[in-house]
């Protein structure tokens, strides 16, 4: 819009050659090449309509059918999506929410990440909106004729809108806007509709279904209006501030990473939770270790500990067995023996004053991530809730968190074991292949069943997993055995030439493999990693085997349960499968963007 | 080495331990990797092993129940989050013996598979999953069965246009498509009943109750058999006018006793879920109510009533409980007359003539004397 910019430079100042602009056809001679060219197209494309008809109109008639009983799916809505976090907390639920939309409509301005989507494209899709709603209208049997009008009549305002600008604009109209703007505008048309239209009020009220006619509950409407103020706000704040803030991508690159942890540990935990125990234990235990541990590695990794050094990384090492001995919290134990086995490696990192600000840094950041991970799985309800498996939000919150965990811890796990895999090192190639192998074949309601239920029988005493996190580790010991093999895959299409290239630089192994042949490795991968996720996002719906309430749990088996909606189990369900759709279709199409703009498959 | 060399050993190790002993003192005494939230839990598991429940539940402060969370009228999970149903009120019952607030509980949703590995690893301290009392499960499994809180028993159901009445048997039956769930012991006893008796039948199984539903409204089932309590409550809700759908045979071809399931081998917590459930028996017997319990106190019409109100002479002290224990479960959740209405009623299912009756009606529900 405003900036000048060269369509042939891109972000990173490298050349990009243009596309070559499609010529115009005019829509009758685009329907003569492509759908009649020769008789046995013309029978298909009769064919192929009129099966695409009959299907449209099933589904149609199934939609519209005098006993679908969507108030099912409309009741049971926020059951759907957080089952049953308590409605005076729901504002956490909200502020999740908000900061989700807040960081895209950041991200998407400092990645300048929305497409443009020309005026003429534009027209067309409104009119094909338009006709589509008319269609409905036309099509569906079993409707009223006043419903028919109704949708006839919506659906010609885009078409005609559509078609006229279709006629203005000149056949070779270059002009384009922002594909933000356009969504924003439909989504807030939508938004305007729940406070106009009288959609209905469907509430659960002293345990009893309630429809009241009028628009939807305010407690739906205005906090969705305010939702996407703040994405608005965030894209302009975030494009304001573009130029000015060189680092932006990687702060919200950071913040995008640390997201799900703050999230669940602050925001979507259990509101009563009391946090006495974790400040008054937890945190300085973290804290005593990363700061005392840090001051002995520091003066471990000094040039002058020498001998020194090793008596003492020994002697750690005996106090950390020791711990063992007496009773003490498991995660004292744990810590101790990190800090042993990194005081015994101090010596390796001993040098420059950098090497050893680097190796306090790297140690302090550990002991975080160490720490939040066994207060995380041990606590009960501070982050994913009881042992018991009770969870404060289940439904599709469930479904995500349990899917971004796994993919945020899988994907490091994966790489490092495709690593292992391709290593020249026997014993890393044996053991990731046995890894690998061995979990590629067993079924993954099986390693959900015995994360849930057999590792607690397993565990020694005092040690506890909530049920959450234990599905997570399995389900992350799953994937990353899947996604090692799709990085394989891109590590094998990487050439020889490649390798005898940096090995001629002089470049040192891990070199090699961080700046050669990883980021190659990954782009080749990225299809086949999109795919593997968009499965992981659906196969989280196993989860109900060992019953926690996901998405597709409660769809299926909680709604139709309940006496007021008894066997209403179709409409939910069809709910739920378009939720599954949207957040799928949504990843494929970010996966093509990014693949389009590394330029996959075109070389 | 030199003496330098010595004092920054010593300095380093003294530094470690004092972290260690700073840590370790919060921690002594006690193995758990987490003291004061977990204790709750690692308590539960050794309570199992050893007995002891009671206690465990009582420092806790909130009863662990487990349910189905998806069982019409036994325990269904709302919209709003809240868990209803006649298992989700006697977990509040005996949640209301045992700690005095009927509200002191965590329904945890537990499916068929896991039902009985959340007891054993103390994730629930009581299980009211209409679980079927059985020899196997009593024996090899290592549960222990509470009183039956409703006599249940496999039935059919077909449409009365089909020339099937109430009065039909299995001989009749012969040649029909009959759909139930698949991997059930519904499935099992309906194949069994149907080879001792000489008839032909076609099984069709489904993978959930309601695709088993589908079929039967569509047509595509003559006869479809479960407990008889989800019959009459598929009837109640979804037979479409013009249509009459009947439920035979009038003795059920299987029983299945559903009722609090519970850890071998602790007989005081056994005590304390037992007697909630013969309390409420009692009462229904005696006519305590949640509306006239004030009154009941105030003058109990029998020296039974008085001692299970807390009155003189009263044994729930002896059990652990406090003396206004049952008192606490018939205001909170009333007797078993009241729960059986509240939950089962809406769905159709009727308590005078079935098995569910008081024994001095002709029924099952039976409680020993409170002396």
């Amino acid at each position: 819009m405003t900036e000048p910019t060269s369509p042939n430079v891109t972000a990173g100042g490298r050349v990009q050659l243009a596309r070559p602009k499609e010529p115009y056809i005019p829509p009758r001679e685009w329907i003569r090449d492509n759908l009649f060219s020769t008789p046995f197209n013309s029978i298909l494309t009769v064919l192929f309509t009129a099966l695409v008809f009959v299907m449209t109109r099933g589904m149609l008639g199934f939609i519209f059918g005098h006993d679908r009983r969507w108030e099912a799916p409309a009741t049971n809505l926020r059951f759907l999506m957080t089952q049953a976090y308590p409605d005076e907390q729901y504002i956490r639920v909200w502020f999740t929410f908000g900061w989700i939309l807040a960081l895209a409509g950041l991200s998407l301005a400092a990645w300048n990440a929305a497409p443009r989507v020309g005026y003429r494209n534009l027209a067309r899709k409104a009119a094909s909106v338009g006709v589509a709603v008319a269609l409905i209208g036309l099509v569906a049997p079993a409707m009223s004729t006043s419903g028919r009008l109704q949708y006839v009549l919506i659906g010609a305002i885009p078409m005609a809108a559509g078609i006229i600008a279709l006629k203005i604009l000149d056949n070779h109209d270059t002009r384009d806007m922002s594909a933000f703007v356009v969504q924003v505008l439909v989504v807030a048309g939508i938004i305007l509709s729940l406070w106009t239209v009288p959609y209905g009020q469907h509430t659960f009220v002293d345990g009893a279904a309630r429809v009241d006619s009028g628009t939807v509950a305010q407690s739906t409407k205005l906090p969705l209006t305010i939702m996407l103020l703040v994405i608005i706000a965030a894209f302009y704040v975030g494009r304001t501030i573009r130029p000015h803030f060189k680092q932006l991508k990687a702060v919200l690159g950071g913040i995008w990473l640390l997201s799900p942890f703050i999230l669940t540990t602050l925001v979507l935990r259990d509101p009563a939770f009391d946090s006495g125990h974790l400040l008054s234990t937890d945190i300085p235990i973290g804290l005593a270790f990363a700061l005392g541990g840090g001051a002995i590695l520091w003066l471990l990794s000094s040039a002058k500990a020498g001998e020194t050094g090793r008596i003492a990384a020994a002697i750690i090492l005996v106090l950390a067995f020791a711990s063992f001995l007496t009773p003490m919290r498991m995660i004292v134990r744990i810590d101790a023996l990190m800090l042993a086995g990194a005081a015994l490696s101090s010596a390796t990192f001993a040098g420059s004053r950098e090497a050893r600000l680097r190796f306090v840094g790297g140690w302090m950041g550990a002991i975080v991530i160490v720490n939040w991970l066994v207060t995380a799985t041990n606590t009960p309800s501070t982050v994913f809730g009881l042992p018991t498996g009770t969870f404060y939000g289940g439904g599709l919150t469930l479904t995500l968190i349990i899917t971004s965990f796994t993919l945020i811890f899988a994907f490091p796990l994966g790489v490092t074991m495709a690593l292992a895999r391709t290593s020249k090192m026997p014993i890393f190639r044996v053991m990731s292949t046995a890894y690998i192998e061995t979990i590629r074949g067993i079924p993954l309601i099986t390693v959900f069943i015995f994360f849930a239920i057999m590792l607690p029988l397993l565990l020694p005493d005092g040690m506890e997993v909530a049920k959450i996190p234990a599905i997570v580790i399995g389900y992350v010991l799953f994937s990353s055995a899947y996604l090692a093999e799709n990085v394989r895959g891109g590590l094998q299409s990487i050439g020889r030439g490649q390798h005898e290239a940096a090995e001629a630089l002089g470049l040192t192994t891990a070199q090699k493999t961080l700046m050669i042949t990883l980021p190659q490795a990954l782009r080749v991968s990225i299809p086949p990693l999109v795919g593997q996720a968009i499965g992981t996002f659906k196969e989280s719906s196993l989860v109900l085997i060992v019953g926690l309430f996901d998405l597709l749990f409660i769809a299926r088996n909680v709604i139709p349960n309940t006496s007021g909606f008894l066997g209403a189990q179709r409409e939910p369900l069809m709910v739920a499968s378009f939720i599954y759709w949207a957040g799928s279709y949504s990843m494929s199409k970010a996966s093509q963007r990014v693949e389009r703009k590394l330029g996959l498959g075109e070389r | 080495m030199n003496k330098r060399n010595i004092l920054r050993v010593a300095a380093v190790a003294a530094g470690f331990t004092l972290i260690a002993a700073a840590c370790g003192d919060s921690g002594s005494g006690n193995n758990a990797a987490d003291t004061t939230t977990t204790a709750g839990s690692t308590d539960t598991v050794a309570a199992v092993q050893q007995g002891g429940l009671l206690q465990a539940v009582q420092d806790r402060g909130t009863l662990n129940c487990g349910v189905s969370g998806s069982a019409v009228a036994f325990s269904e999970t709302q919209p709003d989050g809240t868990t209803t149903g006649i298992d989700a009120d006697f977990c509040r019952a005996v949640a209301a013996v045992v700690l005095g607030d009927a509200n002191a509980v965590n329904f945890v949703a537990l499916t068929a598979s896991a039902r009985f590995t959340a007891v054993q690893t103390g994730q629930v301290d009581v299980l009211m999953r209409n679980t079927t009392w059985t020899q196997s499960r009593d024996s090899d499994v290592g549960m222990d069965f509470g009183p039956t809180t409703y006599y249940d028993g496999q039935q059919l159901m077909a449409r009365e246009s089909d020339g099937f009445s109430a009065d039909s048997t299995i001989a009749d039956i012969a040649g029909a498509t009959v759909c139930t769930n698949a991997g059930t012991t519904t499935e099992k006893n309906i194949a069994e009943t149907a080879k001792v008796n000489g008839v032909d039948i076609n099984l069709q199984t489904y993978e959930d109750y309601d695709i088993v539903m589908t079929n039967f409204l569509s047509g595509a089932c003559n006869i479809i058999t479960t407990d008889g309590s989800g019959l009459v409550g598929r009837k109640a809700k979804q037979q479409p006018d013009g249509e009459n759908w009947v439920i035979f045979p009038a003795t059920p071809i299987s029983k299945e006793p559903l009722g609090p399931t519970y850890g071998q081998n602790d007989s005081q917590w056994a005590d304390a879920i037992n007697w909630t459930v013969y309390a409420s028996i009692i009462f229904d017997e005696q006519g305590v109510t949640s509306a006239n319990v004030d009154e009941m106190v105030a003058n109990p019409p029998s020296p039974e009533i008085g001692r299970l109100l807390g009155g003189d002479g009263e044994l729930q002290t002896a059990m652990g409980l406090s003396p206004d224990a049952f008192q606490n479960m018939v205001r909170a959740v009333g007797n078993y007359d009241e729960i059986y209405t509240r939950n089962l009623g809406p769905v159709g299912l009727k308590r005078a003539g079935s098995a569910n009756a008081r024994w001095t009606e002709g029924g099952l529900m039976f409680a020993p004397p409170a002396r």
